[in-house]
């Protein structure tokens, strides 16, 4: 792998580990997952238009698309959640039941 | 002799069977059965006088009444020297008690049925005093209790005669237990329930049916363990407790006693545990009379201490003595009983000695026979008492055996001369304390009559039997002098106590009583604590055992709800699942390095 894959494989790690391990806010991790979309739409491009492969050029636009639909979920979730306990701390999110 | 003996029972059945004819209905039965009683009582005379002379002993067997397998019972009558001497003794002392409750039950409506009880009564006593094997003395055993039942609860009305009469059957019930016990190991062990049987055997150990008889002697005899039936049994009318409860029931499990006198002499064991027994129950009750007030419940108590005192004396292995004094007993404490009946009924119907007082003048003969009926109970020299109480205690003094139950004995005889005294001394003397409208009129033939035979029977009595009966177990003839004056010395100073205590109390306050004294009012609390607790902890017991151990607990606990339990504390201990999201992310971030680190195969 060269030196720019590793850079932004790193950058995705990066994202998933803020995913994963966030400390109080629901919104950093909604943010992570902006962050790991972001480093995958970069890597696809480059390494589309470093190779060639016009035929999957349509392939990160198509990945925008389904990240911002996503996007858009994770934040109605968010408003779900701060409408009922005000903030979006995730300590408050400690019932199993519906 | 024996048809006439034969003859004299058959008398005393005449009245019952024509209780259903036309001589039941009108007011002349009580008389019929007086004179019946006493023409029984004259013809029973010629046996004993027989007996008396040529000492001749007879054995009536009738009728071969069933055989169950090898064991042939019949109708068997005994005349030995026991049941010949008692049978003219209680036919004298039932006689009077006839006459005297011909005036003291002049005004109930049932007397012809209380005639009838108590000649029933009289009927089952002599079958057992007559009784050659032990199923017939079983059978008069069981009936003076059902008679008994029948006369406690006599005035069924009464709360408190309907548990008495109720306690007395659970007591001779328990008593029986024990004569079942004997029965059963006599049949099994000599085939047989003839005295004449037993007695010729010979058996190695004796001591499981000489128990029996011991307990079931306990239960009619009102001793220690099973005692509060007698003083309880006073809630029936006076003539009931004269005749019951004083001369002839009380006397039956005695008179067990003393029929198997072969079987006890040879058993030092049981003669100890009798004389223990016989000795705890005189002191026991003698402690209980002293402070009574109840006239006829102390009369009651002083018949309980004299039950000791003859189990005491089958317990220095000297039967006759101990049916000298049965027979002596009769007469004065039927007439103690009759006496204090004639002062309840005087006093409209006052059993309380706290409200009797000065009745030595307005019941001169009253007064007289009460005076001397204590003098013979305690045993003043040359009354009847004398011939029979003096004997044993000398007896008790001179013979090899336990010396605690001896002065037990005789601090109880110093205290029956104190509660004899206590009695005089509260009904008779000082000034009156009872209700001033009373008409105290002791006029009546009935009463005077019965009360003067058993006065002349408690003065001579003693005397003319002591000297006419054939020679049995010669007493000690020779002893020290002051073993030979003990009793009177003990007597002597009950007297002067407590005559000295009553006179100087008279006058002083009432204090709130002391421990002592509520020990000694109350019974001991035995009948406080052994009627409620046993029972209560038996029942609670048998349904904690039932209901609670195996229903609830083994069927139930054990095995389903003790595994839900376990198991709900389990999870709830393991599983530590809290719905926070960020445990779960963690999780999964662990699971994915780890899986990279472990799995790294491709390099």
């Amino acid at each position: 792998m060269s030196m720019v894959y590793i850079n932004i494989f790193l950058a995705f790690i990066m994202s998933l580990m803020g995913l994963l391990m966030y400390r109080s806010h629901l919104m950093s991790s909604l943010l992570c997952l902006e962050g790991m979309m972001l480093s995958l739409f970069i890597m696809m491009t480059v390494a589309i238009l470093n190779n060639h492969l016009t035929l999957a050029s349509m392939a990160p636009i198509i990945l925008l698309v389904f990240a911002a639909c996503e996007a858009a979920l994770g934040l109605s979730l968010l408003v779900m959640v701060s409408n009922t306990y005000g903030t979006d701390y995730v300590q408050n999110l400690n019932l199993l039941q519906c | 002799f024996t048809p006439l003996m034969l003859t004299a029972m058959f008398i005393l059945l005449l009245p019952i069977i024509m209780s259903n004819t036309q001589l039941y209905k009108n007011s002349l039965y009580p008389h019929y059965v007086k004179t019946t009683i006493s023409y029984a009582f004259i013809i029973s005379m010629i046996p004993t006088m027989m007996f008396i002379s040529s000492g001749q002993e007879a054995v009536i067997s009738n009728w071969h009444w069933l055989s169950i397998q090898t064991l042939k019972l019949s109708l068997s009558f005994k005349m030995d020297y026991f049941s010949t001497i008692f049978i003219p003794v209680a036919l004298f002392v039932t006689w009077s008690i006839m006459e005297f409750s011909m005036w003291y039950m002049h005004s109930d409506p049932y007397i012809n049925r209380f005639f009838k009880y108590l000649l029933m009564f009289l009927i089952t006593m002599m079958i057992l005093v007559t009784a050659n094997n032990l199923f017939q003395l079983f059978i008069g055993w069981e009936g003076v209790g059902i008679m008994s039942f029948l006369l406690i609860g006599w005035w069924y009305g009464r709360a408190d005669a309907n548990t008495a009469a109720l306690q007395a059957i659970l007591y001779n019930r328990i008593g029986d237990v024990g004569f079942i016990m004997a029965m059963a190991w006599f049949l099994t062990n000599s085939n047989a329930w003839d005295f004449q049987q037993i007695f010729i055997t010979q058996h190695e150990n004796l001591n499981i049916p000489l128990l029996g008889l011991l307990l079931a002697a306990t239960g009619k005899s009102a001793q220690f363990g099973l005692h509060p039936w007698l003083p309880s049994a006073m809630e029936g009318p006076t003539p009931v407790s004269a005749l019951l409860h004083s001369s002839t029931m009380v006397v039956a499990g005695v008179f067990l006693l003393i029929r198997f006198y072969p079987l006890m002499e040879q058993n030092k064991t049981m003669q100890t545990l009798t004389l223990c027994l016989g000795a705890i129950t005189t002191l026991f009750t003698a402690i209980c009379a002293l402070t009574q007030n109840d006239i006829k419940k102390i009369v009651a108590f002083s018949t309980s201490s004299q039950l000791g005192l003859m189990i005491v004396t089958i317990g220095i292995n000297q039967p006759y003595l101990a049916f000298l004094h049965i027979c002596t007993h009769a007469f004065f404490k039927a007439m103690l009983f009759m006496c204090s009946g004639s002062i309840i009924h005087s006093l409209n119907d006052e059993q309380d000695i706290r409200k009797m007082g000065g009745l030595y003048k307005p019941m001169p003969f009253t007064t007289t026979s009460l005076i001397i009926g204590s003098l013979a109970l305690t045993g003043m020299p040359f009354l009847t008492g004398f011939y029979s109480k003096d004997l044993i205690i000398e007896t008790a003094n001179t013979s090899y055996t336990n010396a605690w139950a001896l002065l037990i004995t005789l601090i109880a005889t110093s205290l029956t001369a104190a509660y004899s005294t206590r009695i005089m001394f509260f009904v008779l003397l000082g000034q009156p304390r009872f209700n001033t409208l009373n008409l105290i009129n002791e006029n009546n033939t009935h009463l005077i009559n019965s009360i003067k035979r058993l006065l002349i029977g408690s003065i001579f009595a003693g005397y003319l039997i002591s000297y006419n009966i054939p020679p049995t177990t010669i007493p000690q003839m020779t002893m020290p002098y002051y073993l030979k004056l003990t009793a009177l010395a003990v007597t002597i100073a009950g007297f002067i106590l407590a005559l000295e205590l009553n006179l100087a109390a008279k006058n002083l306050k009432f204090m709130y009583p002391s421990s002592l004294f509520k020990f000694s009012n109350l019974l001991g609390y035995f009948p406080i604590v052994m009627h409620r607790l046993p029972s209560k902890m038996s029942l609670t017991m048998s349904q904690k055992s039932a209901s609670m151990l195996l229903d609830m607990i083994w069927l139930e606990n054990v095995f389903p709800k003790s595994i839900s339990l376990f198991q709900m504390k389990m999870s709830t201990t393991v599983s530590n699942q809290k719905g926070l999201v960020k445990l779960y992310f963690l999780s999964f971030m662990i699971t994915l390095a780890l899986s990279l680190i472990l799995l790294n195969s491709h390099e």
